[in-house]
């Protein structure tokens, strides 16, 4: 008997923990591509696990998980921020965002960054914003296909 | 040229193991390659009797051919031998099993591929190494040769720059655009495998075949036995890192640099057995391993863990994974190699002369994967034909008789396709071909007998 697929989004618990952490690490991987000056720490993982297991206690974050037949695929990480000098005053930022490569392409990523926007608008987001590296065309045109546009660049220069 | 110095960076070049004969290749290659000093000329083809020849040869009779083709582009394959002739494109960077050795170092390579065009598929083929290993730069000169050739054979380009120069080109060009260490050596192993599966009464599609190395040989393997109809989720590829499988770590990775590498192991391995070969070898059926020259690099415990009547072919050159009488010893039903001194050798010079015969033939703007699949299916047929066994599951490159068919086959399957600017019956393509090709051999036996191919010289 074959089993249904059966796919959810849903805001990450404590239990969840250490699959994000996983999940994360593999995302700064895949940053480390773009730039050396993204190569990932040997303690990643370890600084992911503290880091989500703080976070999913504060309220000014949002962290969001796809789940694909009860196993976590998917992680999207927004923070809320002020902006001091610039309306709208409050912002929501998706920090970390993953998905798993053979969830890709079935539209789960547009269905997380709509559920996080509409959360992040209740909690007084004018506007949302997505940090990710610049060279990451896949990224830029996701987002570009939603209706965002490029806001603000970093540029880094090694020491 | 220091011979000794050439032996040692080439790692020693004499055939191993107790089967073959001790001879010393690379030392008489060489020695061969100084006396001809070149393996392909060029010979004129229409008759020269007087000066007078050259009025409609050349000037000013040729003008009237140019201006013909000026209004019909496509004229200059039915008025200049371009129907018949391609280039056989090189960077150097990977090189046989030498690697990034350069352009003028892949000269003498292409030129022994040319040789084989010419001998077995009745090609003129050109060889051309290219000084650059620019991706663009290879794309844009071998985009501006259009005119030239009637198609393009690219050799020894490394991989994955070979994946993504191969779609780019196959795509602007109105010519056939071919990858022998991809298309070639797939074609020829889904030749050996349709035959191997039906010596042991096993289906395509019920298959789980296990792929040892993956680079361009085995990823375009694995594509074409997916279009082919063999079942991808019980596939697995492994490469050094182990299996590969849709959570493997360097997955993002590949996506950015290896688009065909990503793809397949998202397609394939669908239980994502995680390990390495001996993991994924528990219960497959068939084992395809392009990896690593041996001996010792498969053990024989791990073959034990296959299905019943297990299909090996190990086809490291010069000395195989394993040892063919090692997976004797383990029960493996029908084992192939790359070498033509033990039975069932997959080469690809049984699939490239007759690929590009058939493709020349029919005028093909391309060779399309379900081409390949054809010419495979006849190759196959044609040792069903002369009676399979289990040390003869594909033919031999003596057997020459299979080149014209092979060359048919993909010819029907271009006309099929609507790709063939030519459209003639499978008939007349194999009469087409057969005459070719014999020719081709009529001509190298002529100028022996003549002198004016000189005898091997004495070593």
């Amino acid at each position: 008997m074959s089993k249904e697929k059966k796919v959810s989004i849903r805001q990450a618990q404590k239990s969840d923990v250490e699959k994000l952490a996983a999940l994360v690490v593999r995302l700064k991987k895949l940053n480390e591509e773009f730039d050396p000056l993204l190569k990932v720490r040997s303690d990643a993982y370890e600084v992911a696990l503290k880091d989500y297991d703080e976070i999913l206690t504060r309220e000014d974050y949002l962290v969001l998980v796809c789940e694909y037949n009860s196993e976590v695929v998917g992680v999207l990480r927004a923070h809320v921020r002020e902006r001091r000098y610039y309306e709208p005053r409050i912002e929501g930022v998706i920090e970390d965002f993953y998905i798993m490569p053979e969830h890709r392409r079935k539209r789960l990523g547009r269905e997380m960054v709509k559920i996080a926007s509409e959360e992040l608008k209740k909690r007084g987001a004018g506007l949302i914003v997505a940090e990710f590296p610049f060279q990451n065309k896949i990224a830029s045109d996701f987002y570009q296909k939603l209706g965002f546009r490029a806001v603000i660049g970093i540029f880094g220069r090694e020491e | 040229m220091d011979l000794t110095e050439a032996r040692v960076a080439g790692g020693g070049g004499k055939s191993e193991g107790p089967a073959t004969e001790n001879v010393d290749w690379y030392s008489l290659a060489l020695h061969y390659s100084k006396y001809y000093a070149g393996k392909v000329d060029i010979i004129p083809k229409v008759p020269i009797t007087g000066l007078r020849d050259f009025s409609y040869w050349y000037t000013p009779g040729v003008a009237a051919v140019s201006l013909a083709i000026n209004k019909n582009k496509d004229l200059s394959f039915e008025l200049t031998g371009r129907w018949n002739t391609i280039a056989v494109v090189g960077d150097g960077s990977r090189v046989l099993g030498l690697g990034n050795i350069g352009a003028e170092a892949a000269l003498p390579v292409l030129e022994g591929k040319a040789l084989i065009f010419k001998y077995l598929g009745g090609v003129n083929a050109i060889p051309l190494p290219l000084s650059t290993q620019n991706q663009e730069v290879i794309e844009q000169t071998v985009c501006s040769l259009e005119a030239a050739f009637g198609g393009i054979n690219l050799e020894d380009i490394e991989s994955p720059k070979c994946f993504s120069i191969l779609d780019n080109l196959r795509n602007k060009m109105k010519i056939p655009v071919w990858h022998d260490d991809q298309q070639g050596t797939a074609g020829v192993n889904l030749a050996a495998l349709i035959n191997a599966l039906k010596l042991t009464g096993k289906k395509p599609n019920d298959v789980k075949i296990v792929l040892f190395g993956a680079g361009a040989a085995n990823l375009a393997a694995a594509r074409l036995f997916i279009t082919a109809g063999f079942d991808a989720r019980k596939m697995i590829l492994v490469d050094r890192k182990g299996t590969l499988h849709a959570e493997r770590e360097d997955l993002d990775q590949l996506m950015l640099k290896h688009p065909l590498k990503y793809e397949m192991a998202l397609k394939t391995n669908a239980e994502k057995v995680k390990g390495g070969l001996a993991e994924a070898l528990k219960g497959a059926d068939v084992l395809i391993a392009a990896s690593t020259p041996g001996p010792g690099v498969i053990k024989k415990e791990w073959i034990r863990e296959m299905e019943k009547d297990p299909i090996v072919f190990v086809e490291a050159n010069p000395v195989p994974e394993i040892w063919p009488w090692e997976l004797k010893e383990v029960g493996v039903k029908i084992i192939a190699t790359g070498r033509s001194d033990f039975p069932n050798q997959v080469n690809n010079s049984l699939m490239f002369p007759a690929v590009f015969r058939g493709a020349l033939d029919s005028r093909s703007k391309t060779i399309t994967d379900t081409m390949v699949i054809a010419a495979a299916q006849e190759l196959a047929k044609f040792a069903q034909e002369k009676g399979l066994r289990e040390d003869y599951i594909i033919p031999t490159m003596e057997e020459w008789e299979a080149y014209p068919r092979v060359a048919a086959a993909l010819a029907e399957q271009a006309v099929k396709e609507g790709v063939a600017r030519r459209v003639a019956t499978k008939s007349q393509f194999l009469d087409e071909a057969t005459e070719i090709t014999r020719n081709a051999r009529l001509a190298v036996e002529t100028a022996m007998k003549t002198g004016v191919i000189k005898p091997l010289p004495k070593v």
